[in-house]
C-alpha cells in the first residue's frame, strides 16, 4: 500500500494550489516545474500540490523512477502534499472515432498507476470515461490507494443528466475509491466581468455583450441558452466569429445554486476553487465564496486555488493565487 | 494568454530551402499530434501551398496529412516544433510578415475544434 503522502489531513478544508492557474508561467518557459513549486512555497499558497499530468509531465502517463524519485525530493524539500492527479480521458485520439471501453479502461490504467506512483492520494478524471468504465477501475483504484474523482465543472452539475448516471453507478458500487470533485464554475453567479473586457478590448460590441448576458441570467440549460442567443445574434447581424467567440460564457459558467453540492459533499474528495478576478472589496467577482466556502466548512480535504484567467489575461498568477487564498481564509474564519 | 500564441519570438530562420517557422502548442496540456492540423501559412501576403510545408518534432519530419495518423507522437507542451516552408526563391534574411493557424482536436471534448491564428512581423535569424 502506498501511504507516502496519502495520509488524510485533519478535519476542516485545506488550501492548495493548481499548477493548472499557473499555465502561463509555465508556457512561457519563465519557470521550471521545481520554480513553480518554489515560488507555492515560497509565498504560502501551498500545502496542496496539484498537477495535470499531460501538462507538467513529459511522457505521461509514463513515469520513469527518476522523475518519480525527483518529485519526492521536490515535494519534501518544499513542504508540500500531492492532492490530486489530473488525468484525462482522450476517447478520440484518432479523429472520427471513439475509444471503446475496453480501450478507455487500459487508457486509464497508467494513469492511475501514475498518482500511485507520485503519492497523489486522488486521480481527477473527467466525464468523457463514462460510468461503465470508471467502475471497471474502481478495483485497481482500492488496490492502489487512489481516490479516483469526477470532476463536475459548468455546463455540468450536481443534478446533470451526466452526472446522474454517475450518481447511480457510485450508488450501485458503493467504493469509498469513487468520488466528485466539485469545481465552482458550475455553480457561479454571474459571467467573469473580467472576461467580458476581454471581449470589450478586442472591440466587441456592448450591445453583442448585453445580449449575451441577458440570455445568460434567463430560464433553460447551458444548451438551450447558448442556442437561443446564437439565433437572436445572428438575426441582429452579428458578426459570425464574435459571436461564437461569446458563445463559450454557455458553457463555461454554470448558475446552479451552491447548495446543489450538498448532496454530493459525502463522496467529495477534493474541490477546484475556480476564479478568475477580484472586486474591489477583494470578493471573486463572479463566484459567490461566501455561500460556498461555508459549506465544505468541515470537508477534511484541500481545495485548489485554479485561477483560469490566464486564458485571456496575462495577469501574475502567482499574485492572483495570494488573492484568492486570504480571500478563503478571511471567509472560513468569520464562519 | 500562452495558449493563444503560435508562432515563438524570434522563431524564424532562414535556410536554403526556404523559411523555418519555430511553433508552439497553443494548449495547456500535451497533445498526440494527430489531434493537431497546420492550417494556412501566409507569409509576407502570400498563402503558402501547403505540399511545400513540413512539420518538424523532435527531428521527425511529416508532411501535413501525415499529422492525423501521428496517434503515438506527443507534442509536449513545452517543446516548440518547426514549419519548414519552401519557398521558390530564397526568403532570405530581413523582416517577414508571418500567419500561421493552428487547428487543435482535443481529444477529450468531443466536437470541438479550436482554432488558433497568431501573426507576427518577425526577423529572420
Amino acid at each position: 500500500m502506498n501511504t507516502n503522502g496519502n495520509a488524510r489531513p485533519a478535519a476542516g478544508l485545506k488550501l492548495g494550489t493548481t499548477l493548472y492557474a499557473l499555465t502561463n508561467e509555465f508556457l512561457s518557459r519563465r519557470y521550471s516545474f521545481e520554480d513553480l513549486l518554489a515560488q507555492t512555497a515560497a509565498r504560502g499558497t501551498g500545502p496542496g500540490l496539484e498537477v495535470v499530468g499531460f501538462q507538467s509531465i513529459r511522457g505521461f502517463p509514463r513515469i520513469t523512477d527518476e522523475f518519480a524519485e525527483r518529485f519526492k525530493e521536490l515535494v519534501a524539500k518544499y513542504h508540500l502534499v500531492p492532492t490530486s492527479l489530473g488525468i484525462n480521458a482522450d476517447q478520440e485520439i484518432r479523429r472520427g472515432r471513439v475509444m471503446s471501453d475496453d480501450e478507455m479502461v487500459a487508457y486509464h490504467i497508467p494513469q492511475i498507476q501514475a498518482a500511485a506512483k507520485l503519492g497523489f492520494p486522488v486521480a481527477r478524471y473527467q466525464y468523457g470515461a463514462g460510468p461503465e468504465v470508471i467502475r471497471r477501475l474502481a478495483p485497481l483504484a482500492r488496490d492502489l490507494n487512489v481516490r479516483l474523482g469526477l470532476e463536475i465543472h459548468a455546463p455540468q452539475h450536481a443534478n446533470h443528466p451526466e452526472v446522474i448516471r454517475y450518481r447511480e453507478m457510485y450508488a450501485r458500487v458503493s467504493s469509498s475509491y469513487l468520488g466528485w470533485i466539485p469545481d465552482f464554475s458550475s455553480t457561479a453567479k454571474t459571467v467573469p466581468p473580467s472576461f467580458l473586457d476581454f471581449f470589450r478590448s478586442r472591440g466587441f460590441p456592448e450591445s453583442l455583450i448585453e445580449l449575451a448576458m441577458q440570455i445568460w441570467h434567463g430560464e433553460g440549460d447551458a444548451t438551450a441558452r447558448m442556442m437561443q442567443y446564437k439565433q437572436r445574434a445572428r438575426a441582429s447581424g452579428a458578426d459570425e466569429i464574435q459571436l461564437n467567440e461569446l458563445s463559450l460564457i454557455f458553457p463555461m459558467f454554470g448558475k446552479q445554486d451552491p447548495r446543489s453540492w450538498l448532496e454530493l459533499l459525502p463522496q467529495v474528495v477534493h474541490i477546484h476553487g475556480k476564479f478568475f478576478g477580484f472586486d474591489a472589496a477583494g470578493n471573486e467577482e463572479a463566484i459567490d465564496y461566501e455561500a460556498l466556502l461555508p459549506l465544505f466548512r468541515n470537508f477534511s480535504g484541500y481545495m485548489s486555488s485554479e485561477w483560469e484567467g490566464h486564458m485571456y489575461s496575462d495577469a501574475d498568477a502567482f499574485g492572483m493565487i495570494e488573492r484568492h487564498q486570504a480571500m478563503c481564509r478571511r471567509i472560513l474564519a468569520a464562519h | 494568454m500562452e495558449t493563444s500564441r503560435v508562432i515563438s519570438e524570434n522563431g524564424l530562420e532562414a535556410t536554403p530551402n526556404g523559411l523555418r517557422i519555430d511553433v508552439r502548442l497553443p494548449w495547456y496540456r500535451s497533445l498526440p499530434l494527430s489531434t493537431v492540423e497546420v492550417g494556412e501559412i501566409v507569409i509576407d501576403g502570400r498563402t503558402i501551398d501547403p505540399h511545400r510545408v513540413r512539420f518538424e518534432l523532435e527531428g521527425k519530419s511529416f508532411s501535413l496529412p501525415e499529422l492525423a495518423d501521428q496517434v503515438d507522437t506527443v507534442w509536449y507542451v513545452l517543446d516548440s516544433a518547426f514549419l519548414n516552408v519552401a519557398t521558390d526563391v530564397p526568403a532570405g534574411s530581413g523582416e517577414h510578415d508571418v500567419s500561421v493557424t493552428l487547428n487543435l482536436y482535443p481529444p477529450y471534448i468531443r466536437g470541438l475544434k479550436r482554432i488558433t491564428r497568431d501573426r507576427k512581423t518577425l526577423r529572420a535569424l
